[in-house]
């Protein structure tokens, strides 16, 4: 199969570009598989796209390119197919519905999958007839706004499938949008085996990565190891990552009297060099739409502390058997759990073999496996056009109820094709 | 139908990888610190695969360089023959605990003959022996190598070479002190051991506090050391109290520096024994507010330099406003 994704921008270092990378990696072991990134910020991706993936760009946004379109008086236009409900709408335009429109009404491949979605919306109403369309949902339907839904409810019938990354925000899709004939599944995202030799559980380090945002709640976190801190002096806490509440958390670290013990590392990269340092991984947030960290560290041999929050977590790690889950926000809790995989050298290691055994299933061979499976099923199902011709007649007539039950009235604006 | 525009777009940016013919990329180094103290280059010649690349035959004089940066001069450059490694028949470089070499930074090359040398970029580091703080009674000198990516992206290695050596702990600050603790590698403490704060201004006179001796468990660190100290080395934990008010009044850089005793001298503090390079934005402490007896409002705070020396600042409070 010829597959490609649609990115917004394939240069970046967030987890969308990372998952895409290694979803398109493994998938071209067997197939031929390009990732189009609608913008290109640098010269050269941040991470690797891996062997025999393409990498191409439809809106060229660097200064100095002699193709930089930026200056496009098109690019002033607002988007028109790219919904407004989107969060990223101000940084398309209409050279961007152009440009996206273009590339998947030529398109050669035979699945074409999209990553956000406003682009799952041009996937959906603008890729030429014949390819399998796939929008993929890498955050969850639960933090879209009711504009948000009520679009996707009315687009989506002209997907093949919806992936999400949990089962439960699969079953979110199921019982909330209704959209008939779409095949939904929950597929994570997949993690590469690290390089390093896995932790020995033996260092005195809790460890924490991922952006210093609100919801990954690392005041809790820190709050915790006060407690630890009070009964381990000996342990100290790593927190690798960058982000606008940086300020805020070094006050609290300092406030607490914690700056012997607790670190802000900034960011790293591999941050799996920076795992196998530690013996346990914390995870404090109150939302992980799937909880990527909680697989690397998992990979690289350490239990996971982490809160019980929608939607990753609980469908990542077996409570008790590969590290332990606490109630989201539950500073006791949490500390609990910290100390009692730090007073117990010999649960720590052993949970930390589990969890290296267990997130193998996280494998980017396993993921595309699964994700083989269901483009295949979709490329050979009969009469796609016909059964979307009708899922849409279906699918708007749902939405017409929808707007009522969501509580919207004018959801469309931006969206029109 | 391809429409022009996008033509145009994906001519001009052309595939990142395409996978025959591709130029080789910059060859990389996985540098593992291993528990005996020496240093391993694992070389790989090309990126794509994660995997380690053929050696290129007939190359015996491939090398990985190490210059120091801004000196000449012998002892500002080492070459590490590369051999295949007898695990996985890469090829491999190696440091060893025992190898001298001068304070400061030194780049890494790969040197192969009839080439001028290039730039090696990290790959998968491996410090995890680095993280306790273990130390190698190997030799009559502190040594410590910290491999660290550069803000150009390439591989680059800080080194100390220290003897005696004053490696400072925990910090505790209240509102009228800092009590300090830390450990002397390679002198002896006598009772007349001191902490002295050495003013950049020289005008200033020196502010000198006892030491006592003190252990205490430091964070993430080995309880008992990986090797017992040996004559060479031996340790002694120390601690000291230091009053912000003999260091004021004034704005002023204060240098820590710990004297074993009367008749020797200072040995500079600093934060050495782990795997973080630059210690300045990682190990960060608060700031305390303290008049001097005029009532001039002062801010004060503990710091390290660039070099991972320990300092303390002491500020006018309107001087910290306007910053």
């Amino acid at each position: 199969m010829h597959i490609s994704f649609l990115i917004f921008s394939a240069y970046g270092m967030g987890g969308t570009v990372r998952t895409t990378f290694n979803l398109a990696q493994a998938l071209a072991e067997q197939h031929e598989v390009e990732v189009v990134s609608v913008f290109r910020y640098r010269d050269k991706p941040f991470f690797e796209p891996g062997n025999g993936v393409r990498v191409r760009s439809l809106v060229d946004m660097r200064r100095r390119s002699p193709t930089y379109d930026g200056a496009d008086p098109e690019h002033a236009q607002p988007a028109r197919v790219f919904p407004s409900a989107d969060g990223q709408y101000a940084r398309h335009s209409a050279l961007t519905d152009r440009r996206i429109g273009a590339y998947l009404a030529g398109t050669e491949a035979d699945v074409v999958l999209g990553t956000r979605p406003g682009l799952n919306v041009h996937v959906a109403r603008q890729t030429r007839r014949g390819p399998v369309r796939v929008g993929q949902e890498h955050l969850t339907l639960a933090t879209h706004s009711a504009r948000m839904k009520l679009l996707l409810s009315r687009v989506y019938p002209r997907l093949d499938a919806v992936t999400t990354v949990t089962e439960a925000d699969a079953r979110d899709y199921r019982k909330t949008l209704r959209l008939p004939g779409v095949r939904i599944e929950g597929l994570p995202n997949s993690v590469p085996k690290p390089q390093v030799t896995p932790s020995d559980g033996s260092g005195k380090w809790v460890v924490a990565a991922g952006r210093l945002a609100p919801a990954k709640r690392y005041d809790v976190l820190i709050r915790a190891f006060a407690d630890v801190v009070r009964e381990r002096p000996d342990w100290g806490l790593r927190i690798y990552g960058h982000g606008r509440e940086r300020g805020k958390l070094r006050n609290l670290i300092d406030e607490l009297g914690l700056y012997n013990h607790v670190f802000l590392m900034g960011s790293a990269h591999p941050i799996e060099a920076e795992w196998v340092k530690g013996s346990i991984c914390a995870v404090t947030s109150s939302l992980e739409s799937f909880g990527m960290t909680i697989v690397e560290a998992m990979r690289c041999g350490l239990p996971v502390v982490a809160t019980d929050c929608p939607h990753g977590p609980g469908e990542i790690i077996r409570n008790g058997q590969d590290g332990l889950l606490a109630p989201t926000g539950d500073v006791s809790a949490i500390s609990g759990a910290l100390l009692r995989l730090i007073n117990d050298d010999q649960l720590r290691v052993e949970m930390g073999r589990a969890a290296l055994t267990a997130s193998a299933r996280f494998d980017p061979a396993d993921v595309a496996a699964r994700y083989e499976d269901l483009l295949t099923s979709l490329a050979g199902r009969p009469a796609g056009a016909l059964r979307r011709a009708r899922g849409t007649l279906l699918g708007g007539a749902y939405a017409a109820r929808e707007t009522v039950r969501l509580g919207v009235g004018h959801a469309l604006e931006g969206a029109r094709a | 139908m391809i429409h022009p525009s996008l033509d145009t777009a994906a001519a001009s940016t052309p595939d990142v990888s395409s996978p025959p013919g591709r130029k080789l990329q910059r060859p990389r180094a996985d540098c593992t610190a291993h528990s005996d103290g020496s240093l391993t280059f694992d070389v790989r010649l090309s990126d794509e695969t994660g995997k380690k690349a053929a050696a290129p035959e007939a190359d015996e004089h491939a090398a990985v360089l190490l210059r120091l940066r801004h000196h000449h001069g012998p002892d500002a450059s080492l070459s590490l023959p590369l051999a295949r490694a007898a695990t996985d028949g890469g090829l491999r470089a190696t440091l060893p605990a025992t190898t001298w070499l001068r304070e400061g930074r030194w780049d890494v090359y790969l040197a192969r003959t009839g080439e001028p040398p290039q730039r090696l970029l990290p790959g998968i580091p491996d410090l995890r022996s680095l993280v306790g703080g273990a130390l190698f009674d190997a030799h009559a000198w502190l040594g410590v190598r910290i491999p660290y990516t550069t803000k150009y992206g390439n591989l680059t290695i800080r080194t100390w070479v220290r003897r005696p050596h004053a490696e400072a702990g925990t910090l505790r600050i209240d509102d009228a002190t800092i009590a300090l603790h830390g450990t002397l590698y390679g002198a002896q403490l006598s009772p007349t051991a001191c902490l002295e704060a050495h003013p950049r201004d020289p005008a200033a006179p020196t502010v000198r506090v006892p030491v006592r001796p003190d252990q205490e468990e430091h964070p993430g660190r080995e309880t008992a050391p990986q090797h017992t100290p040996g004559p060479q080395h031996p340790q002694r934990g120390f601690a000291a109290v230091l009053p912000f008010n003999s260091l004021l009044p004034g704005r002023q850089v204060w240098d820590l520096w710990l004297r074993p005793s009367d008749s020797e001298d200072p040995v500079r503090l600093a934060r050495i024994l782990d795997d973080i390079p630059d210690k300045k934005h990682v190990f960060s402490y608060p700031s305390r507010h303290v008049a001097s007896p005029d009532g001039t409002a002062h801010a004060v705070r503990p710091y390290y330099t660039v070099n991972n020396n320990l300092a303390v600042r002491v500020r006018y409070e309107a001087s910290v406003k306007e910053e």
